[in-house]
C-alpha cells in the first residue's frame, strides 16, 4: 500500500515531467517500486525515453526493465502494437526467458484470446509449478472473463500453497464481498488483520462485513473494530465514526426486548456523534444539516 | 627475553600487504565463480508450502489478540489438529528429513559444490603462505600472550626464546581469513559466497529440518493465551477521541488483563465438537 508521502512525491514528479522539467526516469522507477497503476503516464514517459536512442543507451541494463514496464502499460491502455514491439525486442534479447513468456501470455490475454493465454500459462507452469505471478495471472484471467467462481477456485488453490500472501487474501476478500459471501469474506479479513494488525483499513473492512452480517454478537464485535480503527487512525476516520453510531442503534434495535446492560454505549455514541459534527463543520459545512438529521434518526 | 625486536619494514611491504591483497582478490574471484556456477534450484512445493505455513502460524501467534476469540480458536484447531492439522507431523516422518537430504542427489551435489568452492582456495592459499612466507617473524601482536599460543602462532620460528607476541605469517593469514568478511560484505554486497565462517557453522549444525520448525510452531501456538485486545477498545476510543486531533496511539491496544473466561461467556456455549465442525466448514472449505 502506498503511503501519503510517496503518493505526493509521485504526483509531484508527474507534474514536473508534464511541464517539461525532466525526471521521467525517476518517475518510472518510483512507479515500479510502488507498483502503482498509472498506465497512460508510464506509457507516455516510457516511450519518450525508448524512442530516443541516446537516452535509451544511457540506461544500460535497466533498458530491459523499462521495456517490460512499457509493455505492461501499453497493454493496460490497449495499445497492443506498442506492446507487441516491446515484447519482440525483449524476446530477441532473452530467448529462453520465462519473464518474457509471461509477457506474451499477458498479450494474448489483452487481445482476448483466453484459450491460448491459458495454454501459454499452463506450459509455463509445467516448467516451474511454483511461479506465483503466473498463478495470479490465471486468477486475473478468470476474473476478467467474468467467471468469478473459477477465479475463486484458482485463488483458493493458490492460497493453499502460498498462504502467507496477503495481497491474495485481500483479493479473495473483495471477491467474496462482491458475491455477498460475507462469512468467507470475514475469514479473509481476519487473515489480513493477523498478518498486518496495524493497518486500519483491514479493521474497517472487517467491521463493515460484520455489521452487514448482522446479529447481536457480530454487531458488538463490529463496534469494537470500528473503535479500534478510530484508535489506529487517531480519530480521523469518518466512516468508522458513522459505523459506531449505526452499530449502536442497530444493537439497540436488536436487543430491544432483552434486558441487556450496555453501559458504555450511550457515551460512545454521543462521543462519536460529537466528533462527526466537529469534523463536518470543519470540512463540509453545507452537509452538516444532513448529518444532524441522520444522527437524530439514529438515536432511537 | 622481553627485548624489543626491530622488524624490517620490508616485511611489511612484501609480506603483510601482499598477503592481504591476494586474499581480497581470491575472495572476489571466488564470488564471481560461485555466481557462475550457481545452478537454478527448482523449489520443492512441499518445502515452499511448509515455509508459508510457518509464516502464517507465526502471524497467528503474533497478532492473536487482534481477532475475536472464536476465530482464533478455530484457527488454532485448524493448525494443530491431530489428524490433519497443518502443523502436525507424524512421528515417523520426522527422522526422514536428514536421510533424505543425503540421498537427494541434487542437494548433495549442490552442497559439495559449495564446500569445494570454499575448501580449495583456502587450502591453496594456506599452502602458498607456508611455502613462501615461513621461517621468519612477520608481525608483532600488540597485546601479550601466554606460552600456550607459541605452537599455534610461531610455527615457522624455531627459537623458543622469542616473545610469543612475535608471530609468523601463518597467523596473519588466519587473521585475514576471519577479518576480511566485513570487507567483503562492503565490496560485494550482502550475499556473497565468501562467508566462510558462517558456512562452517552451518556445516556443523547440519540438517535443516522443516518438521522441527513445524512442531516448534505448533508448540508455540498451543501455548498462546488469547486475550482479546479489542475488549477495551471502546475505552481506548473515548480516550483517543478526547485527543481528537492528536496522532493515534497504538499503545492503547495493548492486551488487557481480561481473563479469557469473562470474554468467552457468550461464546463457550458452543461445545468443542461444534467448534471443530465449525472450524471444518469454515476454515477447511474455503470454497463456494
Amino acid at each position: 500500500m502506498v503511503s501519503k508521502t510517496e503518493e505526493t512525491q509521485l504526483n509531484r514528479l508527474e507534474n514536473q515531467v508534464d511541464n517539461g522539467g525532466g525526471g521521467a526516469w525517476e518517475y518510472l522507477c518510483l512507479a515500479r517500486k510502488l507498483k502503482v497503476r498509472r498506465p497512460e503516464n508510464v506509457l507516455k514517459y516510457g516511450l519518450s525515453i525508448l524512442n530516443d536512442s541516446k537516452k535509451r543507451s544511457a540506461l544500460g541494463p535497466e533498458e530491459w526493465t523499462l521495456y517490460e514496464q512499457v509493455a505492461i502499460a501499453a497493454m493496460d491502455c490497449q495499445c497492443l502494437d506498442v506492446a507487441k514491439d516491446c515484447i519482440k525486442v525483449l524476446r530477441k534479447k532473452f530467448p529462453e526467458s520465462k519473464r518474457v513468456g509471461r509477457l506474451e501470455g499477458m498479450l494474448l490475454e489483452a487481445k482476448g484470446l483466453w484459450g491460448e493465454a491459458e495454454k501459454a500459462y499452463s506450459s509455463l507452469l509445467e516448467d516451474n509449478a511454483l511461479d506465483q505471478v503466473i498463478h495470479k495471472r490465471r486468477v486475473a484471467m478468470a476474473k476478467a472473463q467474468g467467471n468469478i467462481s473459477a477465479a475463486i477456485e484458482w485463488l483458493n488453490k493458490y492460497l493453499e500453497i502460498f498462504m502467507a500472501d496477503h495481497d491474495a487474501w485481500r483479493e479473495l476478500a473483495e471477491i467474496y464481498v462482491s458475491l455477498q459471501m460475507y462469512k468467507q469474506a470475514a475469514f479473509c479479513y481476519e487473515e489480513l488483520i493477523l498478518s498486518q494488525p496495524t493497518v486500519p483499513l483491514y479493521h474497517l473492512a472487517y467491521a463493515d462485513v460484520l455489521y452487514t452480517l448482522g446479529g447481536l454478537e457480530n454487531l458488538q464485535t463490529a463496534k469494537k473494530y470500528y473503535a479500534s480503527t478510530i484508535d489506529l487512525t487517531g480519530g480521523k476516520n469518518t466512516r468508522a465514526l458513522l459505523g459506531i453510531c449505526l452499530c449502536t442503534s442497530a444493537i439497540g434495535q436488536v436487543s430491544k426486548g432483552r434486558n441487556k446492560e450496555d453501559k458504555e454505549s450511550p457515551e460512545l455514541q454521543s462521543l462519536a456523534a460529537k466528533a462527526l459534527e466537529k469534523d463536518y463543520k470543519q470540512r463540509a459545512d453545507d452537509k452538516l444539516g444532513l448529518l444532524t438529521s441522520v444522527l437524530t434518526s439514529l438515536k432511537i | 627475553m622481553a627485548e624489543d625486536l626491530v622488524l624490517d619494514t620490508a616485511i611489511r611491504d612484501w609480506v603483510l600487504i601482499p598477503l592481504s591483497v591476494v586474499m581480497v582478490l581470491i575472495g572476489v574471484l571466488r564470488y564471481f565463480v560461485s555466481k557462475l556456477m550457481r545452478s537454478f534450484q527448482v523449489p520443492d512445493p512441499k518445502i515452499v508450502k511448509e515455509g508459508q505455513v510457518i509464516v502464517r502460524a507465526r502471524n497467528l501467534r503474533a497478532a492473536a489478540n487482534f481477532i475475536p476469540p472464536k476465530s482464533f480458536r478455530s484457527r488454532r484447531v485448524y493448525f494443530s489438529n491431530e489428524e490433519n492439522g497443518l502443523l502436525f507431523v507424524p512421528k515417523g516422518q520426522a527422522q526422514n528429513a536428514q536421510a533424505q537430504m543425503f540421498s537427494d542427489p541434487n542437494m548433495a551435489m549442490d552442497m559439495m559444490k559449495k564446500n569445494l568452492s570454499m575448501i580449495i582456495p583456502q587450502t591453496l592459499t594456506f599452502a602458498w603462505v607456508n611455502f613462501f612466507f615461513s621461517g621468519f617473524v612477520a608481525a608483532k601482536i600488540p597485546f601479550p600472550l601466554t606460552q600456550r599460543f607459541r605452537s599455534m602462532l610461531q610455527n615457522g620460528i624455531d627459537l623458543s626464546t622469542v616473545d610469543v607476541s612475535y608471530v609468523s605469517s601463518r597467523s596473519w593469514y588466519f587473521l585475514n581469513l576471519f577479518g576480511l568478511r566485513g570487507l567483503f560484505s562492503l565490496i560485494l554486497g550482502e550475499e556473497n559466497a565468501t562467508d566462510d565462517t558462517q558456512r562452517m557453522m552451518q556445516m556443523s549444525g547440519f540438517g535443516f529440518d522443516p518438521s522441527k520448525s513445524l512442531s516448534a510452531e505448533k508448540d508455540g501456538l498451543d501455548i498462546v493465551q488469547h486475550e482479546w485486545a479489542l475488549h477495551n477498545s471502546q475505552l481506548c476510543f473515548s480516550r483517543a477521541d478526547v485527543g481528537f486531533h492528536k496522532q493515534g496511539k497504538e499503545a492503547s491496544l495493548a492486551p488487557s488483563n481480561v481473563p479469557q473466561q469473562v470474554q468467552a461467556s457468550g461464546l463457550d456455549s458452543i461445545g468443542p465438537r461444534n467448534e471443530t465442525s465449525f472450524a471444518n466448514t469454515y476454515a477447511y472449505a474455503m470454497l463456494i
